[in-house]
Formats: C-alpha cells, structure tokens, sequence
C-alpha cells in the first residue's frame, strides 16, 4: 500500500523527478518528465536534459554520488519540443540496506516564469538606475539631516563622492543649513519644492541651479527621504544677466551722455559767441570744453566696449606706482566722509609695466570702493582702514586692496566674481567684481581673494609685467 | 537802473556751470555758482538768488534733498527752482505726485534747449 503511494507520489509530482544510476543514466522518470522530455530508457541524463554527448560540467548527480551529500543548481534544459526551460535542479542520494549509494534522485523545478519576472525586474531596476545615473542634471536623496544618502553619476563627477555628508556642505560650501531649505520643506509638508540657488562644484566652478525637491514615502506612506534635482540654468541667467545688464548700462549711458551733450552744447556756445564777440579766451574756453567732453565721450565708449567683449586692452608702459596714487586721490575723499583711513603701501621700485591704465585705474578704483563699503557696513568699530599697495617683481606686479571691514563667508567668496552677485543686499549691482575680473582677465592677470567674515578681505591683482602674450611685441620705449 | 536777477546754477559739472553762466550773463542776469547742495544753501544765505536752475544727481548733497529743504523752509520756499537734469522724465513724475513737496517751477531736461531755459527763467523772474 505504502510502495503504490509513493510511486503515485512520484508520478503526479509537479516537478522533473528522474533516478540516475552511477553512469548518469536515467533509470526512472515521472509522468511529467516523460511527457516534456519524451523516451528516456537507456539514455543518459545529460542527453536528455541538455541534448550533449558527455556528462556536463560541475554534474551535481555525480557529485551526490561521489559525495553522498544534496547538491542543487540551476540549469538550463531543453524540452523535446525544442523549447528551454530554467530549473532548479536538487540531487539526493538513494542508499540501500548497507547505506551504499545505489542511484540518486534528481528534482528539477520549473522555475522558467520566476526567472522571467527576475530578468523584468532587473531590467526595470537597471532601467531606472540608468535613468538616475545618466539624467542630465544633478539629482541626490536626502534623510532628514540633510545627509546625501544616494547621488547620480552627474553629482559624483562635479560634486565628488559626498554620500554621508549634508548637502548644505557640498552644494554651498556652508556649515549651516540653507533658510529657507527646500529639502526640508519637502519632509514637513509632503509636497514639491521648488527654489533657485548658487552652487559651486569641487573645482570652484558657480552654477545657477533650479532645484526641485519631491518626497519619497515608505509602503505606510510616511516620508524616508527626499529626492533633490537640481538643473543647470546657467546659460540662461547669464543671457539674462546680460540682458539686465544691458539695461542698467544703457540707462546709465543715457545719463552720462545727456550730462555731456549739455557740456558739448555748452562748449559749442562759448565759441560761437567768443567769435561773435571776439572774445579770445572764450573762444579758447569753449574750444578746451569741446575738447574735454569728446574725451570724455571716447572714454565712456571706451568703457563700455569691456561689457561688450569688444575690447582689447590699450597698451602702455606706465610706472605701476602712479596709477595707485591716483587712485588713491580718488577715494580718499570718499573713504574719509565714513570714517575710513585710506594707506598706501607703495614699493618705489615697483617699476613700470605695460597695461591699459584706464582700465587697471577702474579696476582699483572698483576695488577700494568695494573695501570703503565693506568698511562702512561694519557696526563692530569705528575707523577702519583701507590699504593700497604695489610690488613689482621681474616678471609681474602685483597690486593689493585691503581693508578690516566685514569680510566675507566662503559662500560669498565664491560667488563675489559672478555677474549680478551682490553681497550689498540693493545697494550693489554685482556688476563691479564682474568687469575688474573682465579686465584682470584681458590682461592674462590672477585675481585672487582672501577673505574672512568679520576679519575683512584682501584682494591681490597679479598682472604680467610686459602685457598679456598676444601684445607682447609692444615692446617697451627706451 | 533795476538791479540784475540773480540765478543760482547748482550742478557738479563744472562744464555745465560754466555754459549756463556764460549763458545767461550774456542775457543780463548774474549768476551764482554751486557744485552741491552743500554750497547752494550757503549761497542762498549769503546771498538770496532769484531763480534756482538745479541739477538732481551730484555727489554730496543730491539736487532732490536740497530741492526738498528749500520748499520747506519758511524764508526760501517762494525762490523758484527749474530742475535741469539727465535723469530720466520718470523722475519728473515721481517729483509732481509727492504731495509733501510742491513741485518745481520748471523741468527741463539734458541737453538743455537754450530758447527754452532762457523764456522759461525770463518768465518766472518777471516783476509782476
């Protein structure tokens, strides 16, 4: 009775079930074994499942035999239909009375449809990783502190392998947290956020980024973590940026130019009516004020053409101490109405060097008046001091503007060189530190900042002594 | 013989000061000259112009500021003022709905046109 159950058993078993003896032969099978994989008597195992000559590879039957113990793997059969199938095959050793292993019973499970879904499933998982990997913005998951817990390939490249640092950190380079924090208005409300920052990369590089933050929920529907995409909207704030910028210039063109028609006007009258009266000095008066305001308007064009890219520096030799001076004259006044002390630190030795000097004058005077602003924003004392200097060295000379004001964070360091980034919250227009970086860079010069918050900042300007390469036949006069 | 107008020019430009002057000499007025608002109140005291020609931005003491005390003191307020100016006509805008100001006499923008200048300080300087 119990020998007729197991072999019904056996027969209706909803798996492959065979018995090899030692040669791998195929001495029982079941029903479904037979019906899939057809006539089986006298035939090896190896020729029926996998249609070969010689025993396969890593054969887990012979090794239950030579070891007595379970083996399982997973193999590909072939139907006798042609068709393939995936199974999980399981050997077990059949021993008789003496415990000798006499045949060993080989299980196989069709395991075709898992291995189907598994395949879909990995192939969607690697889809979507290709998504997050190759998308081409930054995109990052963060847990409550901020950490980063997962960045896609395009944020490791730029920002570095930052997973377990807080985003704040490498995004900004700040040791606090951003206010407001579009991640974190994600975890307490669930929904999207949207915010436009700076950032900067490992290299230094600034990017303006359009950040969009969306919450990730655990199978409750509690939120685990935050998805942060940031894309680069650079290009675009720059035509911007260049666009706003040409509005504010033209306005203050059409000021500068109403203001120096009036003189033309005015110059033209004095010569009209010293001739009229034959009046020699007035004539000589008028004729000095056309003169002056045509100067005025070639140097005002002159200008502008730096905004415009246009513009190659107009080269001379001129001593380096000279223009430090002048600029020194020029905002000392100023400095002096707030309460600052303008010094001078100037190497008589310095020596000449071969730039533009309107433009190397702006750049400074740009500079100091930068410094008299960090000064006159600092409550923490009274009399600051601003401090101009140059050095030569044979190669370049260097020029520095210092000042014990309110200095500057990392964050505000980084971005001070971007077009239309004001610290000066409406007083500036991020237009100064732009343009002397413009002319520091026509030069083939370093701009260098150095900067400590409530320390001040200390800005150097290297430039090439005999001029930027491409000029350098403007060879110096004897 | 009636004693000559007096014209108080304030502009930091001292071309412009200089073509004015020359201007309106030439007309018979006198003139008195002012590069801020700073020395354009020290003129007024130490000696009271008749016409006022004031331009808006100038570094120390800005033209609108100067503008804004002179109406509002009890002695000046009745000198007339033309605001001479390259800021644009939304200024002149700004001036006309600020109600705690009256606004000025006259508005005139850069470049100046002489005729006008000339007629308008003609006028406003005319006894009655």
């Amino acid at each position: 009775m119990m020998d007729l159950n197991y072999k019904q058993f056996f027969e209706v078993m909803p798996a492959y079930l065979t018995i090899l003896d030692r040669d791998l032969r195929v001495i029982q099978a079941n029903q479904r074994f037979r019906k899939d994989f057809g006539d089986f008597e006298g035939r090896y195992c190896y020729e029926i499942n996998r249609h070969r000559t010689e025993p396969c590879q890593n054969c887990p039957a012979a090794r239950t035999f030579q070891d007595g113990l379970r083996h399982g793997i997973e193999e590909q059969f072939k139907k006798v239909n042609g068709q393939e199938v995936a199974l999980i095959v399981y050997t077990t050793p059949i021993r008789n009375e003496a415990g000798e292993i006499t045949a060993v019973m080989k299980m196989a499970t069709d395991i075709t449809e898992i291995k189907l879904l598994q395949n879909q499933l990995q192939e969607s998982r690697e889809r979507y990783r290709h998504l997050f990997e190759e998308v081409p913005c930054y995109i990052t998951i963060q847990d409550r502190d901020l950490r980063i817990v997962e960045a896609n390939r395009r944020f490791r490249e730029d920002f570095g392998e930052v997973v377990g640092s807080p985003c704040y950190q490498v995004y900004m380079h700040r040791s606090e947290e951003c206010v407001p924090c579009a991640v974190k208005e994600t975890f307490q409300d669930g929904q999207v956020h949207q915010t436009e920052e700076v950032v900067t990369a490992r290299g230094g590089e600034q990017m303006n980024v359009l950040v969009s933050t969306a919450p990730i929920r655990g199978a409750e529907g509690q939120i685990k973590s935050v998805i942060e995409m940031s894309t680069d909207i650079s290009p675009i704030r720059r035509l911007q940026s260049q666009l706003t910028s040409l509005g504010l210039v033209i306005s203050s063109i059409s000021h500068g130019i109403k203001g120096l028609l009036t003189s033309l006007d005015g110059g033209i009258y004095l010569v009209n009516s010293g001739m009229e009266k034959n009046n020699p000095a007035r004539l000589k008066q008028g004729w000095e004020m056309v003169e002056r305001n045509i100067a005025r308007i070639r140097t005002m064009v002159l200008d502008l053409l730096y905004y415009a890219k246009d513009r190659e520096p107009a080269l001379q030799w001129f001593p380096a101490q000279s223009v430090v001076e002048e600029v020194y004259g020029v905002v000392r006044g100023k400095a002096k109405e707030v309460g600052i002390e303008v010094l001078t630190d100037i190497d008589p030795m310095a020596g000449d060097l071969s730039a533009d000097p309107k433009a190397v004058r702006s750049l400074l005077v740009n500079l100091a008046e930068n410094a008299i602003d960090a000064c006159r924003v600092d409550k923490r004392k009274s009399g600051h001091e601003i401090r101009l200097g140059v050095r030569g060295s044979p190669d370049s000379i260097e020029f520095q503007v210092s000042d014990d004001g309110i200095g500057m964070d990392q964050e505000t360091r980084e971005k001070a060189f971007s077009l239309f980034f004001s610290s000066k919250t409406g007083d500036g227009t991020g237009l100064g530190l732009f343009i002397s970086n413009k002319i520091v860079q026509a030069h083939q010069g370093k701009i260098q900042l150095e900067s400590e918050p409530n320390k001040g900042t200390r800005v150097t300007v290297k430039l090439p002594r005999r001029g930027p390469m491409s000029r350098a036949a403007s060879s110096k006069p004897s | 013989m009636a004693s000559r107008k007096k014209i108080l020019i304030v502009d930091d430009e001292e071309d412009i000061r200089t073509y004015l002057s020359s201007l309106l000499g030439d007309q018979g007025f006198e003139t008195l000259l002012a590069k801020d608002g700073e020395e354009a109140w020290k003129q007024v005291e130490a000696n009271p112009p008749d016409l006022i020609t004031l331009d808006i931005s100038m570094p120390e003491k800005s033209g609108i500021k100067f503008y804004r005390e002179i109406k509002a003191h009890e002695r000046w307020n009745t000198i007339p003022v033309i605001i001479v100016t390259g800021v644009s006509e939304d200024m002149r805008k700004f001036l006309s709905s600020r109600h705690q100001v009256p606004p000025p006499e006259g508005y005139l923008s850069k470049p100046v046109n002489r005729e006008e200048i000339l007629t308008l300080i003609q006028k406003l300087t005319a006894v009655p």
